[in-house]
């Protein structure tokens, strides 16, 4: 009889004992511990009462459950994230998991209900609870300006999401490319007319009229015009709106691992080009502009006779 | 034809021939290739007027007759080809050019020859002197031999050349009927056109010809009179040695020669001078030994190049190489390489060169047309193939709203079309991908036609015009005839003010007012036949170099795979 008192006194110390034990094993191994582990520590350990014990601290919120490739984790929780949750109910837990897990780029509501497969009135609801307790945010997407995501209140939106340089507040700031385009287009052409006036040799002329995308990034910078921090790949966009308006050239050399600037052993260069033909003959005529070209006939409404277009044209 | 060719045709026809030839002719354009009869039923003209009109239009290589389809012993059937009449559009480039050439001789040999369609070399050296002579001042004249020599430099290279003879007495390659010209064969015409007169082996080869003499000063005579001995054929009694040879301008050569002027033009714009001056070397050694329809010239090796480079470039052969390098490295893909020996030998890719200058005349005409956001998207378009929605407003960085118009609006023009790739066998569009891409042969096509229609819209406003100041302009010559008659006959100055005074100083002003605007209608009109020479001469290199590479099926310029890749990632 004793004996059955003594286990159960037993039992029950060692309930508390075994969590403060795991809690133990939790800190001494930061990045979690398995199964295996606290087997190990205690191997009297019944496996049920391990799986209490571990329930126990999860409904508490002070474990993290994980799984990783080789079985179940188990993670120390942060005292203060703990103490966020403290009057939340379960729900509102999962939320909030689904919300961290989606990290940066934020999650939509309706991906919320699938992962947590709670009604959408209570989705609704428990946002706006984390909202309130400022847990989370709501950031609108640049692509559909309707959506709205979720995320941490802490976190920095991902660039997918604001749209990245280009973006302020979801306005895709037109003037700002615009200006960056000009200034490239400038520093551009100056190298390629500094370079045609040094009268070298054609080949050390071609040469010296190329730019890499770091010269620029750095000129760009420097010029300080832009407010945001732009990097190499932005201003590589801006190049190459550049040559989309036949303005600029680029070519793709190999380069040293180590020299600055280089991606993958390659790097781009930029030059600034003429163009190859003058506006030609069709647009010097009011015909080759002409919005109603295709109605214009002779006995018609509009014919080359009575063409107003022409006549201010002839009479310029 | 298509109807725009045919309203052209028909303008330059009335402008130059009259409304009778222009009525036979746009009758003949439209209809194919018909008999004297039912020319004469369905249009209604007299025998003896279409008969004339005829003449006209054969003399000048516009109309070619041969015995009819049905067999050896139907009428002879006219056709008309529209080709021929477009050309009388840059006969000013023309004269142009062989002034820059050969002076002031060669520029009115020319200028005989495109007026009166075909003459014999001997009538042609005698009219030309005595236009010449009739410049210059009193008691000098031009002398035959001057002319001739000019005449035969012309031939020399290839600017002239003879009138084939006639079909009739040809061997039968000219009337078998029609069979589809062979796959692989270089763009030669159908076998039931008329030989082509490089296919003559005389063809350059200049008669033996007696022409002693000097230029004859036309005296001073009544302006009726001067008309009628121009339109009537001087009737010579000499006769020289070379009758029933009659001499043409070969259209197709000055055709190359401007095409290289156009490269070479291209080249000074994009590089320098003297990448151009090397580029116009390599193109005067190639001019005898590529043929017209080539897509790039035969190899030249540097060595080569070196030697004929004019003695005023002084560059040493290190500079050469490197300039030629510099040339190969260029993204327009002007000059290529075709090997390694004699110093490296390079080729100059015409083919290449005609399609980047056609694709800068696209993108220009854009440009001017719907400002330079949409010529971006155009020149993006061009270079990625096929884009989405979204990829053309991420690449070209226009604000979304603004690059939907902008598409839809070159979309509308048919500039940019649009490709589905259906998800779903059902092409739901939710679940179908809209690619927007441009193909450059069908626009370069579609901008030729409305070249042809802006031309003939010029004509026409030019004839209204003129038809507007009939009054006024036929005024203005009188008051001039009375003035040099009088002045002739020697007046007193009191009597030409008051002739001068009867035209009206507002009067002056509207002819004046008309005079320029006459003047920028024409000089409208050549500039657009620039462009027209341009878009056509892309048109015909593209097809004949794909009649080339036609091996198994049909490959149409412009279609490439879909980029798929680049479709699904920006997929949903």
């Amino acid at each position: 009889m004793a004996e059955v008192k003594v286990k159960k006194e037993t039992n029950l110390s060692d309930a508390t004992e075994v969590e403060n034990r795991i809690k133990q094993l939790c800190q001494q191994f930061p990045h979690g511990i398995t199964d295996q582990v606290i087997q190990n520590d205690m191997p009297q350990l019944e496996p049920q009462q391990r799986a209490m014990a571990i329930n126990k601290l999860l409904s508490l919120g002070q474990l993290d459950l994980l799984r990783n490739s080789s079985g179940l984790l188990y993670r120390m929780k942060d005292v203060q994230s703990a103490s966020k949750m403290k009057g939340s109910d379960n729900q509102e837990k999962l939320v909030y998991q689904v919300i961290e897990d989606a990290g940066n780029k934020g999650i939509w509501s309706r991906d919320i209900r699938f992962k947590s497969n709670l009604p959408l009135t209570e989705i609704n609801k428990i946002l706006k609870n984390l909202e309130s307790k400022k847990l989370i945010k709501a950031v609108k997407s640049v692509a559909a300006s309707k959506k709205k995501v979720y995320m941490l209140y802490n976190l920095q939106p991902d660039r997918s999401v604001t749209g990245g340089a280009w973006y302020s507040d979801q306005d895709f700031e037109s003037e700002f490319v615009e200006v960056l385009n000009q200034q490239c287009f400038k520093f551009l052409q100056s190298k390629a007319e500094v370079a045609r006036d040094s009268k070298q040799s054609p080949m050390v002329q071609r040469n010296s009229s190329f730019a890499t995308s770091h010269e620029v990034w750095k000129y760009i910078s420097e010029l300080g015009i832009s407010k945001v921090d732009l990097s190499m790949d932005d201003i590589e966009t801006i190049l190459n709106t550049l040559i989309y308006d036949g303005k600029v050239e680029m070519t793709v050399i190999a380069a040293k691992e180590g020299t600055v600037g280089s991606v993958d052993g390659q790097m781009k260069l930029y030059r600034g080009v003429n163009p190859v033909i003058q506006p030609t003959g069709l647009v010097r005529t009011p015909c080759g502009l002409c919005p109603v070209f295709d109605d214009c006939h002779e006995g018609g409404e509009i014919s080359p006779s009575n063409c107003i277009y022409m006549t201010e044209w002839l009479d310029f | 034809m298509t109807a725009q060719e045919v309203r052209l045709c028909g303008l330059l026809l009335r402008e130059h021939f009259g409304e009778v030839v222009e009525k036979v002719g746009t009758h003949l354009l439209k209809g194919g290739a018909q008999n004297l009869r039912t020319i004469i039923h369905e249009t209604g003209i007299s025998l003896d007027l279409v008969k004339k009109s005829l003449c006209v239009l054969v003399q000048h290589g516009a109309c070619v007759f041969r015995s009819g389809r049905k067999g050896a012993g139907s009428p002879t059937e006219y056709q008309t080809c529209c080709d021929r009449i477009l050309r009388i559009l840059r006969y000013p480039r023309y004269i142009y050019t062989a002034k820059t050439l050969y002076g002031d001789t060669g520029e009115l040999i020319i200028e005989e020859l495109l007026q009166r369609g075909h003459m014999t070399m001997s009538g042609t050296i005698k009219t030309v002197a005595d236009r010449l002579t009739q410049n210059m001042e009193e008691g000098r004249s031009m002398d035959y031999s001057e002319v001739s020599s000019a005449f035969f430099r012309l031939v020399e290279t290839h600017f002239l050349q003879r009138c084939p003879p006639l079909a009739g007495a040809e061997p039968k390659d000219s009337a078998t009927p029609a069979a589809p010209a062979p796959p692989g064969t270089p763009a030669a015409p159908v076998s039931t056109a008329p030989p082509t007169p490089e296919s003559f082996p005389d063809c350059y080869k200049v008669p033996h010809v007696t022409l002693v003499g000097r230029g004859k000063r036309q005296l001073a005579s009544e302006d009726g009179e001067d008309q009628r001995n121009a339109k009537k054929a001087k009737m010579d009694s000499q006769t020289h040695g070379d009758e029933g040879i009659c001499w043409q301008v070969n259209f197709e050569r000055f055709h190359l020669h401007f095409r290289d002027q156009a490269i070479i033009s291209a080249v000074a714009n994009k590089l320098d001078q003297t990448s151009s001056e090397i580029v116009r070397t390599m193109l005067r050694m190639s001019e005898v030994t590529t043929s017209p329809t080539a897509t790039c010239t035969k190899p030249l090796s540097a060595n080569e190049i070196f030697r004929s480079l004019p003695t005023s470039y002084n560059i040493p052969r290190p500079i050469l190489d490197q300039y030629l390098t510099l040339l190969i490295d260029d993204p327009m893909e002007f000059v290529g390489k075709a090997g390694e020996s004699g110093g490296g030998m390079y080729v100059v890719n015409m083919h290449r060169a005609l399609a980047n200058l056609a694709r800068a005349t696209l993108e220009s005409v854009v440009q001017e047309r719907f400002g330079s956001r949409s010529a971006r998207i155009f020149r993006l378009l061009l270079r990625k193939r096929h884009l989405e929605q979204k990829q053309v407003e991420d690449f070209a960085m226009i604000p979304a709203k603004e690059a939907k118009d902008m598409l839809y609006t070159l979309l509308s023009q048919n500039l940019v079309q649009l490709q589905e790739i259906p998800k779903t066998p059902d092409y739901a569009p939710s679940r179908t991908f809209y690619l927007y891409t441009v193909n450059q042969l069908p626009t370069a096509r579609m901008l030729l036609q409305n070249c042809y229609k802006t031309v003939a819209n010029l004509v026409e406003r030019r004839l209204f015009e003129s038809k507007e100041s009939k009054r006024l302009l036929e005024k203005s010559q009188r008051i001039e005839a009375i003035l040099a008659s009088l002045q002739a006959s020697g007046a007193e100055p009191e009597q030409l003010t008051e002739v001068e005074e009867m035209i009206t100083a507002p009067e002056k002003q509207q002819l004046e007012a008309l005079r320029l605007h006459i003047n920028k209608l024409d000089s409208a009109e050549n500039q657009v036949d620039e462009t027209i020479f341009l878009l056509e001469s892309y048109i015909n290199s593209t097809a004949s170099t794909s009649l080339l590479n036609d091996i198994d099926g049909v490959r149409l310029e412009g279609q490439t795979h879909i980029d798929l890749d680049n479709a699904s990632r920006a997929g949903h």
